[in-house]
């Protein structure tokens, strides 16, 4: 593994750009920096969950060897902390902003001293997170973050239903690895097996760390008990134990012999290969086909001049064929054309869901509370009676939102295949020149496609600025921005607090108006959980569309050009003499090898990823 | 054990075995009932029952052990109490399974495990077909309190679980047990859940007050660290002061359960090998308790022996094995002391002065109220008119019985239904009897007073909370509370009139 994330990947795409520029295609070349951009700051997200008071942030610490997060035998953590590589320590304290009218604001960013850090994230400085924090944001100078890798310390989770662990669910869908953290006193317990089978579902690579090894003598033992768990559960997740204690004791002490027993070289390692690794190899082929795909586009001009000049007299032929093609490609920029169709009755269609499944969800919440509130005095439970709500409403928001994400990959995936099915029946068979075995060329570069992504994992990792897409476009797919990282930390349930003051005062009313009341209040609130959180997935869906449409239009285009510089440069062969045409046949058959070698290249940068 | 408030209980006692008898009077033509209220007369006689709940592997069976003072109750390293489990003092130890549906009890053989804990073989018969386990065996900690170890709450195995909750909080009849020892390991939401669950709603509404909850294997709270114990003590003491959970216990304690269990059972040999640890050079002894593999490692020393050490491991765990080094090393010289320090530190000698104060002493009360829920049950479930008068009896004892009164306030204090300022709550709680029924315990001051200064204390106090009562600027509910606390401070003053 090269120091440097895909090193030979920045190298291959900067001759990419190269080749673009050559042969005047100024379109794919701004593609092709894009990309280059993308692999220049690679972020790899790695969220560590559990279960309260497992040994979370001290494995975060152990990790980067400092003492980052806030660790107490009381204390708790009470807000998410992102620990990513920075030249020297900062921290930041982020509060997304809360969307108005659609648009969406920057988030308020604060820096803060790092000694000031536990008042702001830990219950005891910030108890349930009243200062409406979304996260913070620690950098430090570690060797392993270096590597783009980000670590994500995160509050407890209380079982699924909890406010924290719906938060948790949604962040899940942008991480590119969870780690969940689970101590050696005891076997995994049901909520934790739960969260894991709920967490698979968000996001494929999962770990399992055990904690505390230097505490328990029958760690061994729980472990075992935990792989069966798993096992049985059919949760492929690797399990590893490790101890921080000792971790850290070794980094003091420069002990290696402590250093192994505390099973971090073999977490670092994983990390390292699974997870940097995973990305680096997505990062690498995700280039290798963004190339493949523009070496497709050149050598498709090339060819169809090359094909007119070598058959002159069937030009006209050719002309025609190339001028149907491109009347196709500006069918597929149109309104009209299917995946355009496909992507927004898909939208529309999938906000509507959305927002009838919440609606529903929170409609059931709403009776039941009403029966709640007829049963009693709400002013003897109003405690339990709102926090009762406040779970209800976060498990519904966290199903919803599972549900919701679910759904706009499968809609990413359709948009994708109707694109490419379009696509591919755009381009002329050529077949005039069967002997320079284009089609022979054609199944080279599918070839690699097929055999390392499965049609699932293409789709999913399309959503994590891998890779998606049909077998002749090869088209990479960047992150689709704010598809999760709103949502999680602002979850919006949270923030609206059933008030109780009102209830206070009721003290002398009667009991009738009491309950009326609190209905009226349940009421209220859930119409405002409605509003915020629709509002929410209201703007995740504008950007997936924003963000698909975007991308899909740049490839018609690219595709549109392709097709009229191949027609251009068609016609232009019947201008030429003889001499000319021989010497453009050897010239363009030279590029053709030329720009084959580069395509040869993006294959084995995808083959030794 | 200074008997509590002589005088009162007896009354008490009397009053609800009349009731009892009357009832079994009233309903001896519904066999149904009359087992029952036999059942109800038999057990108010017998000792106080304690139950032992809490999530998996919290703790519970070595706690149980811890206060038996033997190695009883089966631990291990997976999920093992699987049923719910009666430890009860007798003449000659016995094992009797009592198999669901009422059919009658059969005997088991007692086999003890290598550590001396039992071994408990069903014979075949599967789990699902059993109610209970009992366990008879002749000690001393049993005689007053009968304990019931309990499957983990929140288990993997859905089955297990339900076994205890049907137990401590069943549909339909008031529990088996009298009063809850709740072990956690931290505060969490389903502990909270559960212990309201125990929040009972029925007769002598008083409910916190049956509760305890233990802060347990407090030496992990603080992951073995020396000074472990000391932190788990401070998050207790928050702990107590948590509104809500004060609503829903007495109090919390935090105990290292292991701990306290092996200071009480150390052998011999197992000083002797501590001593030998002790003996060797500091730096070696410094890397071997830095991990628990480290501990038992096979290579050096050669003495203690691995098996020696992995022995005194699972004895005394890290943090044991830490306390213990530091205390041989500040100079304990013999086998005795070094139990007693241990015992002392793991928090256990403070929880048997909680579960006397709170439970022990008012096993009559408590028992009474288990009673009077009984009979309450069998009122609503077979209503007639000749019932009439023991419903009346019923509501007599509760309004009459000033100790039913106490409960009830004190509840009512802990859930801030009456509201008052913090220092007078405090006092309100120990005139009650909320932390010990004693003349001394409720006016706060030490067990060896003499009675003169006793006497002049409990006057002034009389005095006081009387102008609370009678002042017009006490609140209603202040008002109402004052009277309860000023008839507490009466029965002082009675009982030092003795």
């Amino acid at each position: 593994m090269t120091a440097l994330p895909a090193n030979d990947a920045v190298e291959l795409v900067e001759l990419a750009v190269k080749a673009t520029t050559a042969y005047q295609r100024p379109d794919l070349a701004a593609r092709l920096r894009a990309t280059r951009e993308r692999l220049a700051d690679p972020v790899v997200r790695v969220l560590v969950v559990g279960e309260f008071k497992q040994g979370k942030s001290q494995l975060v610490n152990s990790l980067v060897a400092a003492q980052v997060c806030p660790v107490d035998d009381d204390i708790a953590t009470a807000v998410p902390t992102l620990v990513r590589y920075a030249e020297s320590p900062t921290v930041t304290l982020v509060r997304e902003a809360d969307a108005v009218s659609g648009e969406v604001a920057p988030p308020e960013r604060t820096e803060v001293p790092l000694a000031e850090l536990a008042t702001y994230v830990s219950e005891a400085g910030n108890p349930g997170n009243t200062q409406r924090l979304s996260y913070a944001e620690v950098g430090i100078p570690s060797k392993l973050l270096a590597d783009g890798l980000a670590l994500v310390d995160t509050p407890g989770v209380g079982g699924l239903g909890s406010v924290h662990g719906s938060a948790t669910m949604a962040s899940l869908a942008s991480a590119d690895a969870v780690v969940l953290v689970s101590d050696a006193s005891q076997e995994y317990t049901k909520p934790e097996l739960d969260f894991l089978a709920a967490a698979m579902k968000l996001c494929p690579n999962v770990l399992g760390v055990l904690t505390k090894t230097d505490l328990y003598p029958h760690w061994r033992r729980i472990a075992e008990i935990d792989r069966g768990h798993l096992g049985a559960a059919r949760i492929s997740a690797e399990l590893i134990p490790v101890s921080s204690t000792l971790r850290l004791a070794a980094l003091r002490s420069t002990d290696k012999e402590l250093n192994a027993e505390s099973g971090f070289p073999t977490l670092l390692t994983y990390l390292r290969e699974q997870v940097l690794g995973r990305a680096d190899q997505l990062d690498r082929r995700s280039t290798s086909h963004d190339v493949l795909g523009v070496c497709e586009q050149l050598t498709t001009t090339m060819r169809a001049e090359l094909t007119a000049q070598q058959n002159p007299e069937q030009v006209e032929e050719l002309v025609a064929e190339l001028e149907r093609a491109k009347a196709r490609a500006v069918q597929l920029k149109d309104r009209t054309a299917r995946w355009q169709i496909t992507l927004n009755d898909g939208v529309t269609d999938l906000g509507a869901d959305i927002e009838y499944d919440l609606r529903n969800r929170l409609r059931q919440i709403s009776r039941e509370a009403e029966t709640l509130v007829d049963d009693s005095d709400p002013a003897e439970v109003w405690d339990q009676f709102a926090e009762w709500v406040h779970k209800e409403v976060a498990a519904a928001t966290s199903a919803n939102f599972i549900w919701a994400d679910e759904r706009a990959h499968w809609l990413a995936q359709q948009v994708a295949e109707h694109f490419a099915d379009d696509g591919a029946a755009l381009l002329p068979e050529l077949r005039l020149d069967p002997g320079t075995g284009r089609a022979a060329q054609v199944t080279a570069m599918e070839r690699p496609i097929a055999e390392t992504l499965s049609v699932g994992e293409m789709a999913l990792s399309g959503m994590r600025g891998g890779y998606m897409g049909g077998l002749m476009f090869f088209m990479p797919l960047t992150l689709i921005p704010g598809l999760a990282i709103a949502a999680p930390f602002a979850a919006a349930g949270a923030a609206v607090v059933l008030g109780r003051k009102q209830l206070r005062d009721e003290k002398k009313r009667s009991l009738e108006r009491r309950k009326a009341e609190a209905k009226a209040t349940v009421r209220k609130h859930v119409d405002e959980v409605q509003f915020q959180v629709g509002t929410d997935s209201r703007d995740m869906l504008r950007r997936v569309q924003r963000a698909l449409r975007d991308h899909f239009m740049t490839v018609a285009e690219e595709l549109h050009t392709s097709m009229t510089e191949s027609v251009t440069a068609a016609q232009g062969a019947l201008r030429s003499t003889e001499a000319e045409r021989t010497t453009r046949i050897g010239d363009l058959k030279a590029e053709l090898v030329r720009v084959e070698a580069l395509a040869e290249r993006a294959r084995t940068l995808a083959a030794t990823s | 054990m200074t008997a509590p408030d002589a005088g009162r209980t007896p009354e008490l006692g009397l009053a609800v075995r009349d009731l009892l008898r009357h009832a079994i009077q009233t309903y001896h033509d519904s066999p149904q009932a009359l087992g029952w209220l036999q059942h109800h007369l038999a057990r108010f006689d017998e000792p106080l029952r304690l139950a032992i709940a809490g999530k998996v592997k919290a703790g519970k069976s070595t706690l149980l052990n811890a206060l038996v003072g033997e190695d009883l109750a089966p631990t291990d390293a997976g999920e093992c109490t699987r049923l719910v489990t009666w430890y009860q003092d007798g003449h000659a130890p016995s094992l009797m399974l009592y198999p669901l549906g009422g059919a009658p009890p059969r005997p088991l053989r007692i086999q003890r495990d290598a550590a001396g804990a039992l071994q408990i073989d069903l014979r075949g018969t599967p789990v699902s077909e059993v109610d209970r386990l009992v366990v008879t065996w002749p000690s001393s900690s049993l005689r007053s309190t009968t304990l019931i170890d309990t499957p983990g709450i929140g288990s993997l195995s859905v089955d297990v679980s339900a076994r205890s909750t049907q137990f401590l909080t069943p549909d339909d009849s008031p529990t088996a047990a009298d009063a809850v020892l709740y072990l956690m390991r931290h505060l969490h939401a389903t502990d909270m859940d559960f212990l309201e669950s125990f929040h009972d709603q029925g007769v002598a509404r008083a409910a916190a007050v049956n509760t305890i909850a233990v802060l347990s294997r407090a030496d992990e709270i603080g992951v073995g660290r020396i000074d472990a114990l000391l932190s788990a003590r401070r998050i207790a003491a928050r702990y107590r002061g948590n509104d809500k959970l004060r609503g829903l216990c007495q109090t919390v304690v935090a105990v290292a359960g292991l701990l306290a269990h092996t200071g009480r059972t150390m052998r011999q040999d197992e000083y002797l090998a501590l001593v030998e640890l002790v003996g060797l050079p500091a730096g070696e002894l410094d890397a071997l308790l830095l991990s628990a593999d480290r501990f038992v490692r096979p290579e050096a020393p050669a003495s203690p022996s691995a098996r020696t050490r992995a022995h005194l491991l699972d004895r005394f765990g890290m943090f044991g094995l830490r306390l213990s080094v530091m205390l041989l090393r500040q100079g304990v010289t013999d086998p005795g002391t070094l139990a007693t320090e241990l015992v002392r530190r793991s928090g256990l000698d403070e929880l048997r002065q909680v579960l006397a104060t709170q439970f022990t002493e008012r096993r009559d009360l408590l028992k009474a109220r288990s009673a009077l829920g009984a009979v309450d049950l069998v009122l609503r479930r077979e209503p007639r008119p000749a019932a009439a008068p023991l419903a009346a009896e019923v509501e007599r004892i509760l309004a009459g019985a000033h100790e039913f009164s106490e409960l009830r306030l004190l509840s009512d204090l802990r859930d801030r239904v009456v509201r008052a300022p913090k220092e007078l709550v405090t006092e309100a709680e120990r005139l009650l009897g909320g932390e010990g029924s004693t003349p001394a315990q409720r006016l706060g001051v030490a067990l060896d007073t003499d009675p003169a200064k006793l006497r002049a204390e409990a006057l002034d106090t009389l005095g006081r909370w009387r102008s609370r009562a009678e002042s017009p600027l006490s609140g209603r509910a202040l008002a109402d509370a004052a009277r309860v606390v000023v008839r507490s401070c009466e029965g002082i003053l009675a009982n030092l009139g003795h």
